[in-house]
């Protein structure tokens, strides 16, 4: 968790980007209507989006790369006491065949029951999670850059697509049922 | 006085050996890409979306008369149970003289995002039922769930009895709160609302992960090292490559079906406790009153037997069987003990009662 002091500075930081992107935006906006015209205007008219995401983009990779240091920590914590566990069973260099597939039958055995120990447990669990709940944020503030990009093309965003997959969804379901129905009816007529 | 390590040559030769295995390799074996892992002949006799219904040509000249649809998993796809002639699963069975069909449930796109268990239950696999009962002249079918799969089936049997004459759940994803994988260990800590919203569709790559932290070692390090080992036994070999390429195409599967699958199953665990709905009709595993015969794996570390086994004391059947295996997941399905043991076992029940 971020320090109370840090958190101040992020949040000061985090309102003096917003103050000056609005202030020029706003400033900006009547010789922008003015000189930019076509596709390109409506990305001018957006940038304050994009200002946006970017700010929010480093405070979740902040918590990111927390979760991402923890994961690679819980990983090599885990290798060294396997390792340990493995210099303790098999302390002689294997001499020969039978001797070096012993020792690799030892190492294999005890890393994976060692690891999958850290994967079955509560904590890798929770971090994992989390690591995975991070990536998505980040990945959501991508798409809303790229939202404002399609934007200023004329294309359409990824929720006005989704919206269309919905509908079309759900008309699907709606034909099923009146097929289904039409069907039944058909038969109640034949059994007459 | 120091003490002399003697380094055994065989060691050394093991060495070289093994490297020149891996240096010529490619001149031995096929790329994964260039095998086909379609074995058994068949037809594909319904499509709806990008789903399809695949029906094997018989082998014998008489054949039981009620036919067998195969609920596929979810997670990589069918050809796993007609992976190699001598262990497939499917023509095992059509040499024990059953009429099978293969639901196929295809690969998603994000257009199939909205696709929930409705649509895979009360639509695809209902409609390719009816196909097959309209087929085959019979008020009802025997039904085979495998894996997820199974789940699917389970919800079918429960909702739709009547079109089911005998019903095979083969490790059946069921009890998520029993579940002692690594696998629900993830999906316990899942922000499946999140995944969903973001990215739509499960994506393929987040199979990968977990797989790849099942075993890691024996299946990331081991596994190889032995391929190349025996790169010139070509049985092997052909059955490592097409297991591998098995392993390596899994489909996405549609968002909204995966956050109910495991909001459902791993997160609420309301399958078991009779409590899921699916467009609000409620899955009581009492009305599954069917013959069952639920088929466990007991080194099965995808989904656990203590997760599967609960089904069989969850069903309103009276004619009921449960079999447990000393193999893994796959080696239930696609293993010689399965062509020994599992098929031979089922066919005879299931013979009994077609």
């Amino acid at each position: 968790m971020q320090s109370e002091s840090g958190k101040d500075i992020t949040d000061y930081y985090k309102h003096l980007s917003l103050f000056w992107t609005d202030i020029v935006h706003l400033m900006s906006s009547k010789p922008q209507a003015l000189t930019s015209i076509g596709p390109m205007r409506a990305f001018a008219a957006n940038s304050k989006k994009v200002s946006t995401e970017l700010i929010e983009i480093n405070e979740d990779l902040m918590e990111f790369n927390k979760h991402l240091t923890e994961y690679y920590k819980q990983l090599a914590d885990t290798w060294v006491d396997a390792q340990k566990k493995v210099n303790l069973k098999a302390p002689e260099i294997p001499q020969d065949i039978e001797q070096m597939e012993a020792v690799k039958r030892i190492w294999i055995d005890i890393f994976d029951n060692d690891f999958t120990e850290l994967f079955d447990s509560g904590k890798f669990g929770d971090n994992y999670g989390k690591l995975v709940s991070k990536e998505l944020e980040l990945t959501k503030h991508w798409n809303n850059i790229t939202n404002v990009v399609l934007q200023s093309v004329n294309l359409p965003s990824k929720e006005e697509i989704d919206e269309v997959y919905k509908e079309i969804h759900s008309l699907k379901k709606r034909v099923a049922k009146l097929e289904l129905e039409l069907k039944k009816k058909e038969m109640k007529k034949n059994a007459e | 006085m120091q003490s002399e390590s003697k380094v055994d040559p065989k060691i050394i030769e093991e060495i070289l050996k093994f490297g020149k295995n891996v240096i010529e390799a490619p001149k031995l074996v096929s790329a994964p890409d260039e095998i086909s892992l379609e074995v058994t002949p068949h037809e594909v006799v319904q499509q709806m979306d990008k789903t399809r219904l695949l029906h094997y040509k018989p082998i014998t000249e008489k054949q039981h008369k009620t036919p067998l649809l195969i609920s596929y998993a979810l997670i990589n796809r069918f050809h796993i149970l007609d992976i190699q002639p001598e262990k497939s699963w499917v023509r095992n069975l059509l040499q024990q003289g059953f009429d099978i069909y293969m639901l196929d449930w295809g690969t998603p796109t994000s257009m199939d995002k909205y696709l929930d268990f409705d649509d895979y239950v009360n639509g695809y696999l209902d409609a390719y039922v009816e196909y097959i009962k309209n087929e085959s002249s019979t008020e009802k079918i025997s039904l085979q769930g495998y894996c997820t799969g199974a789940t699917i089936a389970t919800t079918y049997a429960s909702l739709h009895p009547e079109s089911v004459k005998n019903y095979i759940a083969t490790a059946p994803v069921i009890d998520g709160w029993r579940d002692t994988t690594v696998i629900s260990n993830l999906a316990k800590h899942m922000d499946v609302d999140k995944m969903v919203e973001i990215i739509g569709n499960m994506p393929p790559e987040f199979m990968y992960y977990a797989f790849s932290v099942l075993k890691p070692f024996e299946q990331g390090i081991e596994k190889y090292v032995n391929f190349f080992k025996n790169i010139e036994n070509k049985k092997f070999v052909d059955s490592f490559l097409r297991v591998e390429k098995w392993l390596g195409d899994t489909p996405p599967i549609p968002g909204e079906l995966f956050k109910q699958w495991i909001k459902d199953i791993y997160q609420d665990n309301l399958l078991i406790q009779n409590k899921m709905y699916i467009e609000g009709q409620l899955v009581d595993l009492k009305k599954i009153d069917m013959p069952i015969f639920t088929q466990v794996a007991v080194g099965d570390h995808l989904v656990s037997p203590e997760c599967s086994m609960p089904l069989h004391y969850a069903v309103g059947s009276e004619d009921k069987t449960l079999r447990m295996y000393p193999t893994g997941h796959v080696g239930m399905i696609a293993s010689s003990l399965s062509q020994k043991k599992v098929l031979p076992e089922l066919g005879q029940w299931l013979a009994d009662r077609s």
